[in-house]
């Protein structure tokens, strides 16, 4: 429950970052007063907010003890991918 | 020899730090998308992957285009960039103009950001005041001159904050007088030999605030909205 919890806070974060990132580049391609204005307001409180969520799903998930469940997860694919590369 | 493309085209440090911002973009951006794309399961390797794209690169993005978009705001291309400011951009880059603002924007001293060097507060926490202001004249142009004509034409006319804080009695007129010629007072000195020669008279005056630079230099944007033909008297002077 909590690890589904923990990919939908992350799967959030990074939705609302790629909005920020959007206009935090705008206001820098296509500098205008009111892009500008939006960008350093809306653009970076998202993205501050996008990053207090990814640090609440990382917190979750270490208090969840699922943080070395998924390093193991994730070590055993590295693994099995190594091993096929390493088959002739 | 020096090789065409981006790098060359970098005459600035805004120019640097928009680089710079726009590789960090590109960089986040694309952890991000591997994430939501892949979605691998949240081991280390992918915490501190997800930590760069989500954290430390959208930060520098912020860092270093605030620094880019703060820079670009003292120039007069963003000044003009509100059409009701045109008629000021357009005489303040006009070669053979003899205004004030034209004089001074020939100047490389002020040269592209001869309005924000004239017009912005120059006190401690002048910067910030500065773009304060700013803000309300953003408010002002969204809400009463957005629909005005190519120039701002059937808009309201414009009016200048420092006489009106002046006017509802917000300023003293010493302080006002004293902010006025501390603009000016910036380059030209009060004590200079020439200025002493042709200012004998009132260079008293000019020095205790008395008297202020534009109450005799007002040629300063005479092709403003306010002076056009048929357009109501109003106010000139910062």
């Amino acid at each position: 429950m909590r690890h589904e919890q923990v990919k939908k806070l992350v799967f959030i974060s990074g939705v609302a970052t790629l909005a920020a990132l959007a206009l935090m580049a705008c206001s820098i391609l296509w500098p205008s007063p009111l892009l500008l204005v939006v960008a350093m307001s809306v653009g970076q409180g998202l993205g501050t907010l996008s990053l207090a969520l990814y640090l609440l799903a990382i917190v979750l998930d270490l208090q969840g003890g699922s943080g070395s469940l998924d390093a193991a997860a994730e070590d055993r694919i590295e693994s099995a991918g190594e091993a096929k590369s390493s088959t002739p | 020899m020096v090789a065409d493309g981006p790098v060359s085209s970098i005459h600035s440090v805004e120019e640097l730090l928009k680089l710079v911002a726009l590789a960090c973009t590109v960089a986040s951006a694309a952890i991000i998308l591997w994430y939501l794309v892949r979605r691998p399961p949240l081991g280390r390797v992918t915490k501190v992957l997800l930590l760069l794209g989500l954290g430390l690169l959208p930060v520098m993005v912020a860092l270093t285009g605030n620094i880019a978009g703060y820079e670009f705001t003292l120039s007069r291309q963003f000044c003009g960039s509100c059409h009701v400011m045109g008629p000021y951009v357009r005489d303040a880059g006009d070669p053979k103009s003899q205004s004030l603002a034209a004089i001074h924007s020939r100047n490389h001293k002020f040269g592209e950001q001869s309005c924000y060097t004239c017009h912005a507060d120059y006190d401690m926490f002048g910067a910030i005041t500065t773009k304060l202001t700013g803000l309300r004249h953003l408010f002002h142009y969204v809400s009463e001159y957005a629909g005005t004509g190519p120039d701002g034409e059937g808009g309201p006319t414009i009016k200048l904050y420092k006489r009106q804080d002046l006017e509802k009695g917000k300023v003293t007129l010493a302080a006002f007088n004293g902010r006025m010629n501390g603009v000016c007072g910036q380059c030209h000195s009060t004590y200079a030999a020439t200025w002493v020669e042709k200012h004998g008279a009132f260079a008293d005056d000019v020095r205790s605030n008395a008297q202020i630079c534009i109450d005799c230099h007002n040629e300063i944007h005479p092709t403003a909205l306010a002076r056009r033909p048929g357009a109501p008297a109003a106010e000139e002077k910062k």
